[in-house]
């Protein structure tokens, strides 16, 4: 049985904006669900109708099999951190974490003990007597994620809990999540506009434009099958390469060909990855390669079938640390590669670099769907 | 070169914030000019006020005028002073004040946190009552008064001030609560919170600044009401600006400036006291919009 059922979900406000266009999701019990898209897909507006704090203009909303698309927030049994925080500007923090215990009629004692608890686990038992105004962004979020954690209730719902915090706070907050809802094992859906979060997080991940679900999967089935060219763009950083290239068959195998700017053209092989393109023979397509597929050159991974080393001019070189990324041309559109920062180039010199197409997309031109 | 500079445009700010002061004292001393001479005259004797001029000094300070004003002076046929309808009028703002602020706060509350299918409409023809002048309401509302049984009572006047003040009260709290965000309401109702608590808990404690101005406002709107006053309440039920008028009014003879001025002042006391001890909160109240956090 699902813990949380999205069917066909529409939203509309004042009878024309349509912000949700027919949503359908569905998670287990436990699972951690991760929302991404856009800034204004309607992650929030999403967030909100589960909860009951929107009417939803079509569809219905089940939690444990129930239909409670009728339900008051408060009869659905769930708890929420707001993108704004929304904490109680009279009460200490205190008293915001302890309100919704309060209203639920827990003991006294108890709700002494699980401010105590959650403060400890957020760090933040040295401000429990702070009014919100007294706090920074970072401290204030927090709060707001222990309002959320003193309830134990059967969906959280995290709308970009982390956005405010310094890199190292967020690191930790963020296994900090992990551990709670190993531990908790709540069902869980969240917010969030980082990769990182996205890819280490979720169980399952919904990836949003414009009111509609473009594709609903586990991070890695994202990751290596996006479902078109804008979930591919989207996840993954630097963004996957785009290049149109022709397809043609060569010496009984499918080839993509490319030109570096120097007008030398080469046929990467396609192997297994182009048994889908059988009916694209002499066609254009989108090839989808992550920048970590194009790399220096490995002397053991060569000999594969699915890999080719091409001579290209550096165009742009950024240090990121662990390696570095540099840009070259082919078919006139730029390529982000990912090399070991031994390895890398210098600006304007040629260099050999090995593309591994093992894991490479295509995409049709027309309709930016992914073929196969 | 730049040390002159330096000096010729601090001469020049001295120049200009010693004009600014000349005039603000200019108009803050026109001002007051009425009010000083209504107190100097409260404390002279007639023989005084018939010698000396208007802004002279009293020869001698006497209070005569302000026990009789208070106790003794004639309000028509009655000669026992503004006293009683002093408290008249106490009786018929507290009420009216604490009760017309509450149910603006709540309408407030409403029309911004839980709109509903024609709140906007229903808020657009509310604040048409800040306009219907106080005249057109007379008659249906000497009407109703009646059909309410409450004419010529207190709890009446109350009742009318209430109503018309509604307006007033329900605009100010309406456009302090837009302010506030909505996320404040949802995070308490998935904490469980029911309406009114969330009206208690979360909003009023923060809706100080406008509270105050409302208070204020109606305060001084009903202390200082003359027209309902006089249409609807009768003998004793009257305010002190309708006993005002009356002993004004009563000619007895010789006009008893001091009388008329101590009970003018009496009259116009607990208005200028709300001021002076809350106006930094209007002013405050009136510029303070959201509650960020
Ligand atoms: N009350 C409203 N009336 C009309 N349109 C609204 C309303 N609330 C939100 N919208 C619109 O709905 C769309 C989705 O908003 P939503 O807040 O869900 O975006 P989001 O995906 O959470 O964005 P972000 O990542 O910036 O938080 C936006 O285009 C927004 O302008
Ligand atoms: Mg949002």
């Amino acid at each position: 049985m699902a813990a949380l059922e999205i069917q066909n979900v529409r939203k509309t406000y004042g009878g024309k904006t349509e912000v949700l266009k027919g949503i359908n999701i569905s998670i287990e019990k436990g699972e951690f669900l991760i929302l991404v898209g856009p800034s204004g897909c309607g992650k929030s507006t999403l967030m909100n109708s589960i909860a009951g704090l929107e009417e939803i203009t079509d569809g219905a909303i089940l939690i444990g099999g129930e239909d409670v698309s009728g339900r008051s927030p408060k009869d659905r049994d769930i708890a929420m951190v707001f993108q704004s925080y929304a904490l109680y500007p009279s009460m200490n923090v205190r008293d915001n974490i302890s309100f919704g215990l309060e209203m639920r009629k827990v003991p006294k004692d108890e709700r002494t003990a699980e401010v105590e608890r959650v403060a400890k686990m957020l760090q933040i038992e040295h401000l429990l007597d702070r009014k919100p105004s007294q706090l920074s962004g970072g401290q204030r979020q927090r709060v707001a994620m222990g309002r959320a954690l003193a309830r134990k209730p059967k969906i959280y719902l995290f709308d970009e809990p982390l956005s405010n915090l310094d890199a190292k706070l967020r690191v930790e907050m963020r296994t900090e999540i992990k551990k709670l809802h190993q531990n908790l094992g709540t069902t869980i859906v969240y917010v969030t506009h980082d990769q990182i979060e996205a890819m280490t997080l979720a169980d399952r991940i919904a990836v949003m434009k414009d009111g509609i679900v473009q594709q609903f999967g586990t991070p890695q089935e994202i990751y290596d099958e996006p479902a078109n060219i804008f979930v591919a763009g989207f996840m993954g950083s630097p963004a996957m390469n785009f290049i149109p290239v022709q397809i043609q068959n060569e010496g009984g195998g499918l080839v993509a060909k490319v030109t570096t700017r120097d007008g030398r053209t080469y046929s990467l092989p396609l192997g297994e990855r182009g048994a889908c393109l059988t009916n694209y023979v002499g066609k254009q397509v989108t090839l989808g390669l992550r920048p970590e597929r194009v790399t220096q050159v490995n002397p053991h991974e060569v000999e594969r079938a699915d890999v080719m080393v091409l001579e290209a001019e550096i165009d742009m070189v950024e240090p990121t640390g662990p390696d570095t990324v540099m840009h070259i041309h082919l078919n006139g559109t730029e390529v982000s590669c990912r090399v070991a920062p031994d390895s890398a180039g210098k600006l304007g010199e040629k260099m050999n670099l090995m593309l591994d197409l093992s894991k490479a997309v295509f995409f049709d031109i027309e309709s930016q769907a992914r073929i196969g | 070169m730049v040390n002159q500079t330096a000096q010729s445009s601090m001469n020049w700010s001295r120049i200009n914030r010693g004009l600014i002061y000349a005039v603000l004292l200019t108009a803050a001393l026109f001002y007051l000019l009425p009010l000083v001479v209504m107190v100097l005259t409260s404390f002279k004797t007639m023989d005084d006020i018939r010698s000396g001029n208007l802004i002279s000094w009293p020869t001698e300070f006497v209070f005569d005028a302000w026990s009789k004003a208070w106790s003794t002076a004639c309000t028509g046929v009655r000669c026992e002073g503004v006293e009683g309808y002093f408290w008249n009028s106490v009786q018929i703002v507290v009420p009216a004040v604490l009760i017309s602020t509450f149910l603006g706060a709540l309408n407030g509350y409403v029309f911004t946190k839980w709109k509903f299918r024609g709140s906007e409409l229903l808020f657009g023809l509310l604040l048409f009552g800040c306009f219907i002048p106080f005249q057109v309401v007379l008659l249906p509302m000497a009407q109703t008064l009646g059909l309410l049984g409450l004419a010529n009572t207190t709890a009446g006047l109350v009742f009318v001030h209430i109503v018309y003040g509604m307006a007033f009260t329900t605009l100010f709290f309406r456009n302090f609560y837009i302010n506030i965000p909505g996320e404040l309401v949802k995070a308490a109702q998935l904490d469980g919170a029911g309406f009114f608590t969330i009206f208690w808990r979360i909003l009023l404690p923060i809706s100080g600044p406008i509270i105050v101005v409302t208070i204020i406002w109606q305060t001084t709107q009903i202390w200082n009401d003359f027209l309902f006053g006089v249409v609807y309440g009768s003998g004793d039920t009257q305010p002190i600006t309708v006993a005002l008028n009356n002993l004004v009014n009563t000619s007895t003879g010789v006009k008893e400036y001091n009388v008329h001025m101590a009970a003018a002042i009496i009259a116009g006391l607990p208005t200028l006291l709300v001021y002076v001890l809350a106006g930094k909160y209007f002013v405050r109240g009136l510029t303070a919009g959201s509650v960020k956090g």
